[in-house]
């Protein structure tokens, strides 16, 4: 948070006594969020830093400066900022990712739907991993959804949809196969009760955990598919809406809107923002983390 | 919305805390100082404020060093008292004695809730306040900043005047996560604003802050001061969203622009609707670390 004395772009860093950071990098995560809502933190900007760093070494861009240009001046701008988002994104899929979104989930959003729902038949959940890359994101929410199986969510049945664009992420998240890296923040207790040791010191998903979960391939901008994805009560889509450009986002954002139920709720990456494409939803908070929410019938906010 | 706590009992409150004798060893200057607060701030002259931050070295030291952190705008640490009001300005320079004489005012020994927990809070909650009320463009910051900062001193109250009772009320709000206000209800029949507010009276704050150490969890039942208490209230509810809380989960979710409180500021403030909420959290995580840096200087006394 800038300090209210001075203009922000001269504040002081907050990490007394580091390095003190380039400010154009401050004007590129700037750009970066206005362009695609992922904010990167005083103590993330060195992730940016390295992510454009590469980015220069390819083009050949001595200074800082002259990326600014790269990303603001030239022709091939858009390409090149799609190209840095790529790089500040890469490598941020792991289990666990995000401990507050599973505590949100957990202790205050799936009580919350089960009070809802007590009066149906079906005693259903279905949660959306979209763009679920190599399958962390489902095995997690499945995983948390098993350890809830005898308390919140007893006598329910749990449904995880997990989709991605990129058949061969499909395949290798069918597979549940995970070495160090991935597996760095899963707490050992889950290591322990979900999966078994297979080659090379790598872990593999049990089948239990597996058979909550249907995998698909399916490409967001598919209007047709995107029709049936119905019925959701959570969705997840972590850094995905990146690679859409302004009016595709918006349209991809409209159909999460319609796939959730009332009373549903849209995660996004930890540090991404749905900046303003839409409207309807309702920004909530919870303890260390954001959602957005489709306000029930009953609340008359529509 | 909670009911009101009933007449008699806030009297039993304000009897209790005007009986206690060991009133926090509250720096001499602290007394002076609020009373300054109060007044329109042309009628206060640099030389007064001055004097105020020199009359104890231990303070004069410690608000150079508060004056230097990133939260207050000074990239390195002034060299006079002066220096520092020429560059920060005699409202700020007010309100980071008040923020040092604070920490002196309660001697955090065995508290029911943390002291560094508490401090980090309540300057979050302060820094939020000058924040929101800055994105907003209107509205005297310092002012905003003041009330964050003291919104809670009821808590102070409690653990000192209450210790037994309000350690209950603690351990009942970390069993069942719930906020604090709404165990110290359930177990001790007051809260925390009824007890700050005896505080309050009893050190002549003015009607503003008496308004929003009363009623920043319930803005509305505020006359005067909606407004600022609206403001207090929001940036309370999003310290403790985003690790500035009390130091425990709290299951809830919140909606800051249902809560009546938002439609309260927004009347005073149109600009209130374009403030980016996510980048604003964002930026609040942001500064947690320099906030806690803030803590340690002003919890470590007048020593470097």
């Amino acid at each position: 948070m800038n300090a209210g004395a001075q203009p922000a772009k001269s504040s002081p860093a907050l990490s007394a006594g580091s390095e003190p950071v380039d400010p154009v990098y401050r004007q590129i995560r700037d750009l970066v969020y206005k362009v695609s809502g992922i904010y990167k933190t005083e103590e993330k900007l060195y992730l940016l830093a390295a992510g454009c760093g590469r980015r220069m070494k390819q083009l050949s861009a001595k200074t800082s400066r002259e990326y600014w240009d790269h990303l603001t001046a030239h022709p091939s701008r858009d390409g090149e900022m799609r190209q840095l988002l790529n790089e500040i994104t890469i490598g941020e899929t792991c289990l666990f990712r995000s401990q507050p979104q599973l505590d949100a989930l957990r202790k205050v959003i799936l009580p919350e739907i089960v009070a809802d729902k007590t009066k149906q038949v079906t005693r259903r959940l279905r949660i959306w991993s979209a763009g679920c890359s190599t399958g962390e994101e489902p095995y997690t929410l499945a995983m948390n959804m098993m350890e809830e199986s005898a308390g919140t969510l007893r006598n329910w049945t749990v449904e995880i949809l997990a989709t991605d664009l990129n058949d061969h992420s499909v395949e290798t998240a069918k597979a549940g196969i995970y070495g160090d890296y991935a597996l760095r923040s899963t707490p050992d207790y889950f290591k322990r009760k979900y999966f078994v040791p297979v080659e090379d010191k790598k872990l593999q998903v049990r089948p239990e955990v597996k058979k909550l979960i249907n995998f698909s391939r399916l490409n967001l901008q598919d209007d047709s598919r995107m029709l049936f994805m119905k019925g959701m009560d959570v969705i997840f889509c972590c850094n995905v809406l990146i690679y859409f450009d302004g009016s595709s986002k918006s349209k991809v954002i409209n159909h999460f809107y319609s796939n959730l139920n009332f009373s549903g709720y849209f995660f996004l990456g930890t540090s991404e923002s749905l900046l303003n494409l839409n409207d309807k939803f309702h920004l909530v908070h919870f303890p260390g983390a954001i959602a957005y929410w489709k306000p029930s019938l009953k609340s008359g906010k529509l | 919305m909670s009911t009101p706590v009933a007449a008699n009992v806030i009297t039993q409150v304000r009897e209790r805390v005007k009986a206690i004798e060991t009133m926090p060893s509250i720096p001499q200057v602290f007394l002076p100082l609020l009373d300054m607060l109060n007044l329109p701030p042309d009628l206060v002259s640099l030389n007064e404020v001055v004097k105020l931050v020199s009359y104890d070295n231990t303070i004069a030291a410690q608000c150079l060093r508060v004056a230097s952190s990133p939260l207050f705008g000074l990239a390195k640490s002034p060299d006079t008292i002066k220096a520092a009001v020429i560059s920060l300005g005699l409202r700020r320079v007010q309100t980071i004695l008040l923020t040092c004489c604070m920490g002196k005012a309660f001697p955090a020994k065995d508290w029911p809730l943390d002291p560094i927990v508490f401090w980090r809070h309540s300057l979050g909650c302060a820094m939020v306040c000058r924040q929101f009320s800055e994105k907003m463009g209107g509205g005297d910051r310092e002012k905003a900043y003041m009330a964050g900062l003291m919104h809670d001193i009821g808590f102070m109250v409690n653990c000192m005047v209450f210790p037994k009772e309000f350690g209950a009320a603690v351990k009942y709000a970390l069993e069942r996560q719930i906020p604090l206000d709404v165990a110290e209800l359930a177990t001790m029949g007051f809260t925390h604003c009824e007890s700050g507010r005896a505080l309050a009276e009893l050190w002549n704050l003015s009607d503003d802050m008496i308004h929003v150490i009363a009623h920043h969890h319930n803005p509305e039942r505020s006359g005067t001061a909606q407004p600022l208490v609206a403001l207090v209230h929001l940036s309370d509810l999003l310290c403790r969203m985003r690790a500035l809380g009390y130091g425990y989960y709290e299951r809830q979710k919140v909606d800051l622009v249902e809560d009546p409180a938002w439609a309260i500021l927004l009347r005073e403030h149109r600009k209130l609707d374009g403030v980016d909420l996510v980048r604003f959290s964002f930026e609040l995580d942001e500064a947690v670390e320099g906030i806690s840096h803030l803590v340690s200087t002003i919890m470590a006394g007048g020593n470097p």
